[in-house]
């Protein structure tokens, strides 16, 4: 008996290394195969998938309804143009800086509304993504732009080394979501990762056990918000002009799905669900006005078939 | 003053139109608890409807009975269309759902209504259509100073006919009472004899249908469609039934009203362009302070 | 359960890798023809322009087929990318179309801030690329070689406007209206300008200046306060859509002073769903129409297009998408090159008078189509649009 145990564990984890292996040769070799369209295709994946990943870390770990995730990653977005484009402050300078904009406005926002259940939440978060979007498309104090947006970003530069090619751009952002991965499934593992997965299956027996459930809330929005504000310094440097029509409520609804449908909770069903949402409109191109069309289709049939996710969260595993 | 007066029914007339949607959007929230996106859909579609009745059918309907007459033809028929239709994506999308919970829900409507409003464009074209000026009666009035159409008066005064006749029925009726009860506790309801199957089939047959006569009488009252038009009138729909508190039927149609008149003074006094971050900010300060809605909810909180 | 696992891995490795292998580029294709790009918002909120731009350029590629095809008899083919009016969208399909080498120049775009990224990656990848529906006076002052636009720009349609306010309205009090678009607010913030003069002279004063959210139908409590402030004139540089809902709202509330449209406000479309009654009388301020091109060119292009498609274009941003294609067409035949530099410095310093579509065609140092000329329309008792007299 307990042979076949750990024979079949080692086993399987041999495996998991080759599978492990074989993706990470892919990854390196891909951006030398095709051509800069695709990878640049593959560099919006990411970009979904770092977002999807901050979206989870709300939605996914702890359960809260946020339909305004937009929001986060237009400030963070916003937040790198202005300040690079006003102060001539580098990209990369701005990363955390955006990061913690993101994260801040986050907390001011969220504090006096965390208290509301669900769907309460939901429709403030909804307004909150709106109320974003709006400002910035009005231009207050000439600073956003407005409808034209901010153009005139500088591509992140370490020292000598500039980033300023698709390929480049494609291994920085996949670099940031290899370390958003590993520190996510460190927070998963952790104590907060166990509130957080305590509140959202009851959050009244959390509260009864002694975790802060404001705290902890607060805390998801907060980790959430920077991780889109670093999506955001990433994408604005890449097209280098920002635009309030990135940042719809339309956008924050596609993070939605990309959490859902890939799988709640489960971080490597957050990137599937990114490949998902990102490539389908490559696939049915030819298709152009059915497009949409065979989305929606889509979106039902996953849901009545596979409602847990492509790649469910299976508990104490990743 | 006649300023004031005027801008007050422009107010409570978009007002109306929200709170007919904002019905029909929370009667299924409240008793499935589904953030029903396709609810916008359903106004979309009931309007495209109409208007294919009234250009189509002209010949048969309004040469015999009058402009008047075309437009009840075209509400009748994009009424019953709808309560159809709101049957099938019940059927076909969401019922297969219920046991999975709440979010696959969100995501399945969402699907719904992107399905939707792309078959509306496959279907009608990209570009926009216009309920066509000549067969639209356009009779202007003026009463005391103030200028307004009769339309605009039919339509505000079967608005609040419609949602009278509601608040009646879910108040007052025992089949109200019944989805009340269901919105309450569903399993409860159905251990006191209340069938599950009827309720749904009130709320997706009325709740569309109530949708589709909204979608005639706004495409009538601004005579221009568009395949898009359901999104921005069903996240209203969805501010006015927070408002009002979720599950509270009479709470939606108050709430769509106020949201009207919000929207009037945001525009009016603050800034046309403004008005929508004035109206999130209300809401945002009217949750804070009361946190199930203007007029609370009636759902009870499980311990 | 682990072989479900790697089953559900393979699964997906091998759609993603099947979908990106079905979806890659096709093999390049005998060296013949001549491809000129589009990007266009063939889906997407502009989808109605981006199509009729489409079929343009197909009609100008197929005249000029007809006719012997250039540089010793090759012919133009059009390729087409969609960029659903997206600016990141618009800069995938750049991306694109710089990665495919028989591509020698591209028709870009429809949209201010869509071309804008879009412009970027073609100049970093030095591919010449004119823009045919982009008015936003910025795109020509970044000193860039491969950008060039054919169409007008917002500045000068606001002064454009600033003279018919004064010349044939001697208007005192102006209201202007604008929706928050890239385009609308341009066009709105540089009529101010072209009013500046007026404004510090005394003259003139802006009583109203306000924004409709597109996409939203009900504008009576904003059209009120317009009334209230009490202009003589009424500027609205936002689109057609809006522009007919406002104009229908605003005589029934009684508005009576006279509407004036930016070039996206009034077409056939507005026509129809104002209604007649309302639509007649309004005035626009535009670059000429279609059907009031006095060239040949213009005659011959309307034909073959309403020949194909059953109707002309009804709006002027298609044809200025044909003349994109022609002066491209015209660059390569005359320099016998398709090297962007060689076609960069003929359209920047050699073009003067092509024949095209809307007019001889020729280019500014910056960039900026020469000598766009601007009319006053208005709807006449027919509906038609006409020059104002």
């Amino acid at each position: 008996m307990k042979n076949n145990t750990s024979f079949k564990s080692v086993r399987k984890l041999t495996t998991d290394k080759i599978w492990l292996l074989v993706v990470l040769v892919l990854f390196f070799v891909y951006p030398f195969m095709v051509s800069n369209y695709y990878i640049d295709v593959a560099f919006f994946f990411g970009i979904y998938a770092l977002l999807g990943l901050s979206l989870n870390i709300v939605l996914g770990e702890v359960g809260l309804f946020d339909l305004g995730h937009a929001a986060f990653y237009a400030i963070g977005a916003y937040t790198t143009a202005i300040l690079n484009t006003r102060f001539g402050i580098p990209i990369i300078v701005l990363l955390p800086v955006s990061a913690f904009a993101a994260g801040l406005f986050a907390y001011v926002v969220c504090s006096p509304v965390i208290h509301l259940k669900g769907d309460y939440l939901c429709i403030v978060t909804i307004g909150m993504g709106e109320i974003v979007r709006l400002a910035l498309l009005n231009n207050p104090f000439d600073l956003t732009g407005g409808p034209n947006g901010v153009f005139g970003i500088d591509f992140p530069s370490f020292g000598i080394f500039e980033i300023d090619s698709s390929i480049k751009f494609y291994f920085l952002i996949w670099v940031v979501v290899a370390l958003g991965i590993i520190g996510l499934i460190q927070l998963q593992h952790s104590r907060i990762g166990r509130a957080w997965n305590c509140i959202r299956e009851d959050e009244i027996a959390a509260e009864a056990n002694g975790i802060d459930v404001r705290y902890y809330k607060l805390l998801a929005f907060v980790l959430g918000a920077a991780l889109a504000g670093v999506a955001g310094n990433i994408y604005a440097s890449k097209l280098m002009i920002v635009s309030p029509e990135s940042f719809s409520f339309m956008e924050s609804c596609m993070l939605f799905c990309i959490v859902l449908i890939g799988g709640m909770g489960s971080i490597p069903g957050v990137v599937i669900g990114a490949a998902a949402i990102s490539l389908f409109p490559e696939i049915f191109r030819p298709f152009a006005m059915y497009r949409m069309l065979i989305f929606g289709l889509v979106m039902i049939l996953m849901m009545i078939f596979r409602p847990g996710g492509i790649w469910p969260r299976k508990r104490g595993v990743i | 003053m006649q300023v004031i007066i005027e801008q007050l029914i422009n107010g409570l007339t978009i007002g109306s139109f929200y709170a007919l949607i904002a019905l029909g959007y929370s009667m299924v929230y409240g008793v499935l608890k589904l953030i029903n996106f396709a609810h916008g859909d359903f106004f979309t579609l009931g309007s495209y409807i109409g208007y294919t009745i009234l250009v189509f059918g002209s010949a048969l309907v309004t040469s015999h009975f009058g402009l008047w007459g075309g437009l009840i033809a075209a509400t009748m028929v994009a009424a019953i269309s709808l309560a159809i239709v709101g049957i099938l994506v019940e059927r076909s999308a969401y019922r297969p759902i219920y046991a999975s919970g709440r979010l696959p829900a969100v995501v399945s409507a969402l699907g719904a209504s992107i399905l939707l409003q792309n078959a509306i464009m496959v279907i009608w074209g990209p570009r926009y259509q216009a309920y066509p000026a000549s067969l639209i009666p356009n009779i202007h009035l003026h009463l005391g100073g103030i200028h307004i159409t009769l339309l605009q008066l039919v339509i505000l005064i079967m608005s609040l006919c419609l949602l009278g006749i509601l608040y009646y029925v879910i108040q007052k009726t025992t089949f109200g009472a019944a989805i009340r009860a269901t919105a309450l506790d569903r399993d409860t309801a159905a251990l006191m004899g209340i069938n599950f199957n009827t309720v749904i089939l009130f709320i997706f047959t009325i709740g569309p249908a109530l949708g589709a006569v909204t979608g005639v009488m706004v495409g009538s009252y601004y005579r221009q469609i568009s395949f898009t038009m359901g999104w921005n009138y069903g996240l209203k729909a969805f501010t006015a039934t927070i408002l009002g508190g979720i599950g509270n039927l009479p709470g939606a149609m108050f709430g769509g009203l106020i949201l009207g008149v919000l929207e009037m003074l945001g525009c009016a006094y603050i800034s046309a362009a403004w008005k929508d971050v004035f109206v999130f900010l209300i809401l945002i300060l009217v949750l804070i302070f009361r946190p199930t809605g203007l007029f609370g909810e009636t759902i009870a909180e499980k311990v | 359960m682990k072989n479900s696992k790697l089953m559900r891995v393979l699964m997906i490795m091998g759609v993603v890798v099947l979908s990106l292998v079905l979806t890659g580029p096709s093999v390049v294709g005998a060296k013949e023809p001549l491809v000129i790009g589009l990007q266009a918002p063939i889906t997407g909120p502009w989808a109605y322009e981006g199509q009729m731009a489409k079929q343009s350029c197909e009609i100008a590629a197929q005249l000029i087929n007809q006719k012997g095809g250039i540089l010793g008899g090759r012919m133009i083919e059009v390729r087409v990318v969609d960029d659903e009016g997206q600016p990141k969208t618009g800069a995938l399909a750049a991306t694109k179309l710089v990665g495919q080498k028989d591509v020698v120049a591209v028709v870009s775009t429809y949209g201010s801030s869509v071309c804008e990224p879009a412009s970027n990656i073609y100049e970093k990848f030095k591919k010449v690329n004119i823009g045919y529906g982009v008015t936003a006076v910025r795109l020509t002052q970044r000193n860039m070689k491969y950008f060039f636009r054919t169409c007008g720009r917002d500045d000068s349609q606001g002064e454009f406007f600033a003279k018919v306010a004064k010349e044939r309205f001697n208007a005192k009090r102006i209201a202007i209206m604008h929706d928050n678009t890239a385009f609308g607010k341009g066009l709105a913030e540089d009529t101010k300008r072209g009013l500046k003069q007026m404004i510090d002279s005394g003259k003139t004063q802006i009583v109203y200046y306000d924004a409709i959210t597109p996409g939203e139908k009900d504008f009576h409590v904003l059209l009120t306060e317009l009334r209230e402030s009490k202009p003589d004139l009424w500027y609205f540089t936002g689109y057609y859509a809006e522009a007919a809902l406002l104009v229908n709202q605003a005589r029934e509330i009684g508005i009576k002073f006279p509407f004036v449209g930016g070039n996206a406000a009034i077409n056939d479309e507005f026509v129809k769903i104002a209604g007649l009654s309302v639509a007649k009388g309004c005035f626009m301020t535009n670059e000429p129409l279609p059907s009031d091109l006095p060239s040949t060119e213009a005659k011959e292009f309307l034909k073959a297009y309403k020949d194909k498609f059953g109707e002309i274009p009804s709006s002027p941003w298609p044809v200025y998408a044909a003349d994109a294609l022609n002066v491209i067409a015209h660059a390569v035949n005359e320099s016998g090159s398709t090297d962007a530099d060689v076609l960069s410095d003929y359209l920047r310093n050699k073009a003067n008078g092509v024949p095209g579509v809307t007019g001889p065609i020729g280019f500014t140092e910056q960039g900026d189509r020469e000598g766009v000329p601007f009319y006053l329309y208005v709807v006449d008792a027919q509906g038609r649009i006409v020059v104002s007299k």
